[in-house]
C-alpha cells in the first residue's frame, strides 16, 4: 500500500520548521543565497523541501498570505525512474521514489522527465549527483513520518495510507465551504503520494497546472513496451537474412570455380608463357 | 565490474539522504503525538526579531513561550490573514537555546553613527537596564551598574547619556493627569497603561474593541526622543536634523515601536516628518556586545551621573522597571495631583502591586476622587483574564497596568539569558535593586523632577497642554482584521 501526505495549505503559517527538519535529518547544507522560506524560496541541490509564501487573494477579495510547501510529490507512476536507464530512482513499496546515487551515471534524463522540476543536480561540484526529497524512506521505513511532517506545529501535514488520506481530503473539502472542491496530487500526472487541500486555487501558489491525469510513463509504455520484441524480432530477422546472403555468395562463389575449372587450362598455359619470358 | 554489476541488477547500498538528525521527541512512530514540537513563525520583516536558521533545532521552547506566557501563537484562527501574528516582545530569544533568535542586530548603525564627525549621537537607557547590564560583565544578577553604565557610554563616544527614568516622570506627570481626567469625567475606565509596545501590539491586534480604554500617553522611550529633538535641541542650539537618537532598552519591541510611523513628532514640528524621534532601539545584549567591542569592561568603571537637561529621576521613574512601578509611580503622583500633598508613606512602599503574582489587585483612597481599584498583570495570558472581564463589563478597576513580560522591563525580551528559561531568581534579584534604587531615593515620585518641571516651564506648558499632546501623546492602530482572535483556545 502507497503512503501519502496530506497538506492543508490553510493552516500553514509559515514557520519553516518543515524546512530545518530537512536539513538536519538529512545533513543538507544552507543555501547563503537561495532560500527555503519565503517569497523567494527555491527548490535546488541543498534545499529538498521550501515553503513559499504567496500574496492572493480570498473567495472575499480579502488580501492574504498563503504558504506552499514543495518538494517531490512522489508520483504513483514516477517519470523519472522510468527515464532512468541505470535504476537509480526506483519507486519502493512505500511508494517513496528513491534515489541511489552509486547507480546514477549523471545523465539528468530525470530532470527533464519530471512534471514537478523536482529532480535537482549539484551543478557546483566536480562529480554532481542527482538529489530530490527521499520522502525521509529510512523513518518510514521504521514507521516514523517523514521529518518534516513530524516538526510541523500547526497540523498542516498528515502522514498515513495514501488512500485513507484521499478519503479524508474528500470528506474535507465536502463539509468546509472554506475549501477548493479538487484535491491536488489525486489525479495529477497519475496521481501522487503527496495530495494538497487549499481555499485559493492551486495556479495561484505555484502549483503546475494542466498536468493530464494520465501517468507519463504510460504515454512512452504503449510503443516502449514493443520495444523488446522488435529488438528481438529486427534480430531475429537481421541474422536469417546474414545467413541466407552468407550462403548465397558460398553457393555463388562456388558456380563461379566451377565454371572457372572449365576453361582452366587457357588459363595455365599462359601463366607458364610468363615464367618462361 | 562490480559497480556496472550493480547498474545491471538496479540495486545499491542505500538511497540518499538521512544521515542526520532530529531531536528524540520527533523519533516515535508517526501515530503518536509529539507534544512540543516546531517553532514561531518569524517573517524576513520582522523589525525586532530574526532568526538564524542554521542554529535552529526545532526543540520547541519557542512556541511554548509564545503560547504559555505570551499567548499569542495558537490565540489566532487558520487559515491566517496577511500578517505572520508577533507583538515584537522577544520573550522567545530568551528561551531559544541555541541562541537561534535574537533581537535585529543594529550594532552597526550605532556604530556608524558615532564614527561620524557631524552627527550629535545622544542615547537613553531604560530604567531596567541598570540592574541588569553588569550580568554581562560576570556580576552577580540585580547588580545595580547606574553610574558606571554612563561612564562606558560617555567612553564608547556617546556626547549625551539621558535617562529614561527622567522621561517615565514625564510620562507620569501626562498619564496621571489623563487618569484624574478620566476618574472625574468618568469616561474610557478602566485606564489601560501604554508604555509596553508589546502589550499595545497585542491590543491592537486582540482587543482592539477596548482601545479607548488605552492612554493616550506615549512610552518614555518615545517621549524622551520626541523631546530630545525638540526641546533639547533648543536649549543646547543643536539642529534636529544633526542628532541621532539611540534608545537602550531592556526589550525587542521597542525596536517596532520607533519604527512606528507616527512616531515623528519632534519632525513633524520641526517641518521635516522624516525625522524620527528614535532612531535606533539597542537591547541590553546589544549594548554590552558594543561596549565588549571597545574593550570596556563596565565592571571596573567609576560612576558617572546621567546628563542635563533629560538626566535628573525620582525613584518613581527607577520602578517603571518593575511589573508594579507604573501603577505605583502613577498613584503617587495622582495623589499629588488632587490633593497637592505629598503622598503618606503606604503608598511609597505599596507592597499589593510589588512581587511576581501573575495578576496584582489593589485599592487606594484618593481624597476628593474616592477609592480607586488597581489591577497589575504582566505575562499577557494572565492579563487575558483581566480583560476578558472588561471586555464584559465585569470588572471594577479604574486603573489597569499591562506588562508583555514576566516581571515586568526588567524581565524583558532584550535583556541578559542570565539564565535559561528566564528565571524568577534573576527577575527577584533585578526588582529589588530597583525597589532599593527607589527606597534610598532623595525624590520619590514624578512630580519632584526638576527637570521635568523646567521641561513644562520653558516648552510644554502643562500636563494635557496642546504642546504635551502633539508631542508625548500618540494613537493606536486597529489590528483586529489582521487576524481572526479564537474564540476559544
Amino acid at each position: 500500500m502507497s503512503k501519502g501526505v496530506l497538506v492543508d495549505i490553510t493552516k500553514c503559517i509559515g514557520c519553516g520548521s518543515c524546512t530545518v527538519a530537512c536539513k538536519m535529518w538529512n545533513k543538507l547544507e544552507y543555501d547563503q543565497n537561495v532560500s527555503s522560506i519565503g517569497e523567494t524560496a527555491k527548490l535546488n541541490d541543498k534545499n529538498w523541501t521550501v515553503v513559499t509564501r504567496t500574496s492572493a487573494q480570498d473567495s472575499k477579495g480579502q488580501a492574504v498570505w498563503r504558504f506552499a510547501k514543495q518538494q517531490c510529490m512522489h508520483c504513483l507512476e514516477p517519470a523519472c525512474a522510468s527515464a532512468c536507464f541505470s535504476r537509480a530512482l526506483q519507486r519502493n513499496a512505500d511508494g517513496a521514489v528513491e534515489y541511489y546515487p552509486d547507480l546514477c551515471v549523471g545523465c539528468r534524463y530525470c530532470m527533464i522527465a519530471c512534471p514537478f522540476d523536482v529532480p535537482k543536480y549539484e551543478w557546483s561540484k566536480a562529480a554532481p549527483l542527482i538529489t530530490k526529497c527521499q520522502l525521509c524512506s529510512t523513518r518510514v521505513a521504521k514507521g516514523e513520518a517523514p521529518a518534516c511532517v513530524a516538526v510541523c506545529p500547526t497540523g498542516v501535514m498528515k502522514f498515513g495510507d495514501r488512500q485513507e488520506l484521499l478519503q479524508e481530503a474528500h470528506q474535507l473539502i465536502r463539509r468546509e465551504d472554506l475549501y477548493l472542491k479538487t484535491v491536488y496530487g489525486e489525479k495529477e500526472v497519475g496521481g501522487t503520494c503527496w495530495l494538497y487541500i487549499s481555499d485559493i486555487p492551486f495556479d495561484q501558489l505555484g502549483f503546475k497546472s494542466g498536468l493530464g491525469s494520465v501517468a507519463l510513463p504510460s504515454y512512452t509504455h504503449s510503443f516502449l513496451k514493443n520495444v523488446p520484441i522488435i529488438a528481438l524480432g529486427w534480430g531475429v530477422l537481421l541474422t536469417g537474412m546474414s545467413f541466407y546472403a552468407r550462403r548465397r555468395n558460398e553457393l555463388a562463389k562456388a558456380r563461379q570455380e566451377r565454371l572457372a575449372g572449365k576453361n582452366g587450362e587457357g588459363d595455365a598455359d599462359a601463366d607458364d608463357f610468363d615464367e618462361e619470358a | 565490474m562490480v559497480g556496472a554489476g550493480a547498474v545491471v541488477a538496479g540495486c545499491a547500498s542505500e538511497p540518499a539522504g538521512g544521515k542526520g538528525w532530529m531531536p528524540n521527541q520527533y523519533n516515535v512512530a508517526a501515530n503518536w503525538p509529539v507534544q512540543v514540537k516546531g517553532r514561531v513563525p518569524i517573517d524576513s520583516s520582522n523589525p525586532a526579531i530574526d532568526r538564524d536558521d542554521t542554529k535552529c533545532i526545532l526543540c520547541g521552547q519557542c512556541l511554548e513561550v509564545c503560547k504559555n506566557v505570551v499567548s499569542v501563537y495558537g490565540y489566532y484562527e487558520l487559515p491566517i490573514q496577511n500578517d505572520i501574528t508577533c507583538i515584537h516582545c522577544g520573550q522567545c530569544t530568551m528561551w531559544c537555546p541555541t541562541g537561534a533568535i535574537t533581537e535585529r542586530n543594529e550594532i552597526k548603525k550605532v556604530q556608524a553613527a558615532l564614527a561620524s564627525a557631524d552627527q550629535h549621537v545622544i542615547v537613553q537607557t531604560a530604567p531596567a537596564i541598570r540592574v541588569a547590564l553588569g550580568e554581562e560583565f560576570n556580576l552577580p544578577p540585580g547588580s545595580l551598574v547606574q553610574g558606571q553604565q554612563v561612564t562606558a557610554l560617555k567612553k564608547a563616544g556617546f556626547d549625551a547619556v539621558f535617562d529614561t527614568s527622567w522621561s517615565a516622570d514625564l510620562t507620569i506627570m501626562e498619564e496621571a493627569s489623563e487618569l484624574i481626567k478620566r476618574l472625574t469625567t468618568g469616561k474610557a475606565l478602566p485606564h489601560f497603561t501604554s508604555c509596553c509596545p508589546g502589550w499595545v501590539k497585542f491590543a491592537e491586534y486582540f482587543y482592539a474593541d477596548l482601545q479607548p480604554h488605552l492612554s493616550s500617553c506615549k512610552s518614555p522611550q518615545q517621549m524622551l526622543g520626541a523631546v530630545a529633538k525638540s526641546y533639547y535641541a533648543k536649549e543646547k542650539g543643536i539642529a534636529p536634523e544633526q542628532i541621532f537618537s539611540v534608545a537602550v532598552m531592556p526589550c525587542t519591541a521597542k525596536k517596532f515601536e520607533c519604527q512606528r510611523p507616527e512616531m515623528n513628532a519632534a519632525g513633524i514640528l520641526r517641518g521635516n516628518p522624516a525625522i524620527r524621534d528614535v532612531d535606533v532601539v539597542l537591547t541590553t545584549r546589544e549594548l554590552a556586545n558594543l561596549l565588549k567591542s571597545n574593550g570596556i569592561d563596565l565592571s571596573r568603571l567609576v560612576d558617572t551621573p546621567y546628563d542635563s537637561v533629560l538626566g535628573e529621576s525620582t525613584g518613581a521613574g527607577v520602578i517603571f522597571g518593575a511589573t508594579g512601578g507604573v501603577t505605583e509611580a502613577a498613584v503617587r503622583t495622582a495623589y499629588y495631583l488632587v490633593t497637592r500633598q505629598d503622598p503618606p508613606a503606604a503608598l511609597l512602599q505599596w507592597e499589593n502591586v510589588r512581587g511576581l503574582k501573575g495578576v496584582k489587585e489593589a485599592s487606594v483612597e484618593l481624597p476628593g476622587v474616592g477609592t480607586v481599584k488597581v489591577a497589575v498583570c504582566h505575562g499577557l495570558r494572565d492579563a487575558r483574564v483581566v480583560l476578558e472581564k472588561v471586555r464584559k463589563q465585569q470588572s471594577d478597576w479604574h486603573f489597569i497596568e499591562f506588562m508583555a513580560c514576566p516581571g515586568g522591563c526588567i524581565g524583558g525580551g532584550g535583556q541578559p539569558r542570565t539564565s535559561l528559561p528566564p528565571s524568577d531568581e534573576v527577575r527577584k534579584a533585578r526588582m529589588a535593586n530597583l525597589y532599593k534604587l527607589d527606597g534610598t531615593a532623595v525624590k520619590r515620585a514624578s512630580y519632584q523632577n526638576k527637570e521635568v518641571m523646567d521641561l513644562y516651564q520653558k516648552f510644554l506648558h502643562a500636563p494635557l497642554s496642546e504642546e504635551s499632546e502633539s508631542l508625548l501623546h500618540t494613537h493606536y492602530v486597529d489590528r483586529s482584521h489582521q487576524l481572526k482572535p479564537k474564540e476559544k483556545v
